[in-house]
């Protein structure tokens, strides 16, 4: 600092020059890092479920579910139409996980001290954020590998594999944020996971990720169409058979996977954007006000 | 507060860690926090704010350390504005929150390297740093412990070690020792006079008016949002009118209600305050130590019996009581901090 008093405070260790934007990213995303690895807890409970969805569904679904599959849509076994829905889901329960962050942090203080220190508040929100998007991201690959013990095909391979889990953190964007906006406005452990919690199954099941929409009633495909999951799905999907499998959104302009993958891809980005935008607003005026 | 440097430079023009002048602060609802404050804290002083709950303390606090945005009037922290350069005094003051605020997934070591990467403590001191604070609140032998499993005490001592690891010029500690038994307390008093001895400004608020006697140079008394009292503890002392001389009575509520009746007609003491105890009468006056015992001979002449007296300087108690009068009794009533749960619908504790 250029105070003139700086001589007379020298005495005082007080380090301005050691904090940087990409340093307080670091930091706060170290430190959300090592929550979840202390809560395997979190990171088992939000695995159970989409797994236990992926064995039960294959298992006893498995032939009707296939035939239904081969009618309406892509010709393959249904561990495979089934792996890329099951990492859209892991990538919803996971993000549910991030809004309970929060309200844990305004809770316990945490949120206060961090708004109290010189930490850039778009840097802490942004740290934490990555740790989020790093444990969907090797949430996702758990799947991955599972389903393909579980006699799934990645007909893209590795380079497929990789673009689902891209896939599957642009869609959690969106979910991510609207879980951090529930914690802000209930500021409310429970209410933020049953509000959460409470959209999964709707938004999981009134979209193309468990059948083919051409199978499904026709209210159901309406809704489809505005369900963010049916983007996320069918992108994930698209990548995994290297087909184009949408139905929503018809092009041709791309070829192949990509008719499916870059409609899907701008959807989510837009959706992405519009719930960002609303959770950074909650976020900003939440932290310029103070815990209330 | 124009004479200071409003560039933004950090120069201090005033001398003072704290300058403000008519901070008012309304809360969203309409709730006047801070009605109108005015106040300077000088660079290296251990300054204590007293007031009942709900008087403002915590609201006031918030507002130096750019937590909350004042409504209207200037403040300016380290030299810097509070709206302008919020992030220059964030980078120059430590805060310990009313609420104890630790992440107890984390050990007491990770809390305190957590501290230290936020406030960009030099890699090179961390190590150091954090066993020095370790030791500080005797938390060493538990410093990889999670501090979930700490009881309160060490959860506020704790916090406490993670407001101080910039080791920052000005610390505002708001009832930092709220809830610790009296060897914790002991041991952060030495730390917080050590820091202080070494330049460092404390602004501190507390429950216990025994701790602000003990630790602080200077004491400003806040009612319903706005300053009612300030002055050193011998000074704000000296304003009760004397010393106190306490008499323990035999016989109930009549013998007390006598003896007073006697202590305000007794012509020794000029302009004496007499109050009923639970076991007697309480008499502050000028000459309570010369005539005291003049007192007593006339109490006994009356035919009462007195059971125990003591004559004593004024502490801050009466002090408060002749200041805040029936809003003591909240200050007195009020335990430990709020707990987290209640932390959301405490308006009335700010």
């Amino acid at each position: 600092m250029s105070s003139p008093d700086a001589d007379a405070t020298a005495a005082r260790s007080v380090d301005q020059s050691a904090n940087t934007f990409a340093g307080d990213v670091w930091v706060n995303f170290k430190r959300w890092n090592l929550k979840a690895v202390r809560n395997p807890f979190v990171l088992v409970v939000s695995l159970v479920q989409p797994i236990i969805f992926l064995v039960l569904f294959t298992e006893v679904f498995g032939n009707v579910a296939g035939a239904a599959v081969s009618r309406g849509g892509p010709n393959v076994g249904y561990e495979t139409f089934l792996v890329p829905a099951i990492s859209i889901q892991v990538a919803l329960a996971a993000a549910v996980t991030s809004g309970v962050g929060l309200v844990n942090d305004i809770e316990n203080g945490m949120f206060e001290k961090v708004l109290v220190s010189p930490m850039n508040r778009t840097a802490v929100f942004l740290g934490k954020t990555a740790a989020e998007l790093f444990r969907i991201a090797v949430q996702i690959s758990i799947i991955l590998v599972l389903g393909v013990v579980l006699g799934a095909e990645i007909a893209t391979g590795v380079a497929g594999a990789v673009g689902v889990v891209a896939v599957g953190l642009l869609f959690s964007l969106w979910f991510v944020s609207f879980s951090n906006a529930l914690a802000v406005l209930t500021r409310d452990q429970e209410s933020t996971i049953i509000g959460a919690n409470l959209l999964q199954f709707p938004l999981l099941f009134l979209s193309s990720a468990f059948l083919p929409l051409s199978t499904l009633p026709s209210w159901i495909q309406t809704f489809a169409r505005f369900n963010p999951v049916t983007y996320g799905v069918d992108a994930a999907r698209a990548m995994m058979l290297d087909a184009d499998v949408m139905v929503v959104i018809e092009t041709t302009a791309f070829g192949g996977a990509l008719d499916s993958v870059v409609p899907a891809v701008a959807v989510l980005a837009t959706i992405d954007l519009a719930f960002g935008a609303m959770a950074v607003y909650l976020l900003s005026r939440a932290s310029s006000s103070d815990v209330q | 507060m124009e004479r200071t440097a409003s560039d933004g430079t950090g120069e201090s023009a005033t001398g003072n860690a704290i300058d403000a002048d008519e901070l008012r602060l309304v809360y969203g609802d309409g709730t006047v926090a801070v009605a109108d404050v005015s106040l300077s804290v000088p660079e290296g002083e251990f300054f204590g704010f007293l007031g009942p709950n709900g008087a403002g303390k915590t609201t006031s606090i918030k507002v130096f350390a750019t937590l909350l945005s004042p409504t209207d009037g200037t403040v300016r922290v380290n030299g810097f504005d509070v709206r302008a350069d919020s992030r220059q005094i964030r980078e120059t003051i430590g805060y310990m929150a009313q609420e104890t605020s630790i992440d107890p997934e984390m050990t007491a070591r990770e809390n305190i390297q957590f501290a230290c990467e936020a406030y960009g403590v030099p890699r090179t001191e961390r190590d150091d740093r954090i066993a020095e604070l370790l030791d500080l609140v005797d938390l060493a032998d538990e410093a990889d412990k999670r501090a979930e499993e700490f009881s309160g005490g060490m959860k506020k001592r704790l916090d406490a070690a993670t407001a101080l690891v910039h080791e920052p010029p000005l610390v505002f500690l708001d009832e930092p020792t709220t809830g610790l038994d009296p060897k914790a307390r002991n041991r952060l008093w030495d730390y917080f006079r050590a820091i202080n001895d070494r330049g460092t400004t404390i602004f501190l608020t507390t429950q216990y008016l025994e701790e602000a006697d003990q630790l602080c140079d200077r004491l400003a008394v806040i009612l319903d949002g706005e300053i009612v009292a300030d002055g050193s503890p011998v000074d704000l002392k000296r304003r009760v009118g004397g010393d106190v001389l306490e008499v323990g009575l035999d016989g109930g509520s009549e013998a007390r209600d006598r003896a007073a009746v006697v202590a305000r007609e007794f012509g020794a003491f000029e302009s004496a305050t007499v109050e009923e105890t639970a076991d007697g009468i309480s008499v502050t006056a000028a000459t309570a130590r010369q005539h005291g015992t003049d007192l007593l001979v006339r109490l006994r002449d009356e035919g009462l019996t007195v059971t125990g007296f003591n004559v004593r300087a004024p502490t801050l108690d009466d002090v408060f009581l002749a200041i805040t009068g029936d809003h003591v009794e909240e200050l007195d009533g009020a335990s430990g901090p709020a707990t987290p749960a209640e932390a959301t619908a405490q308006e009335g504790d700010r």
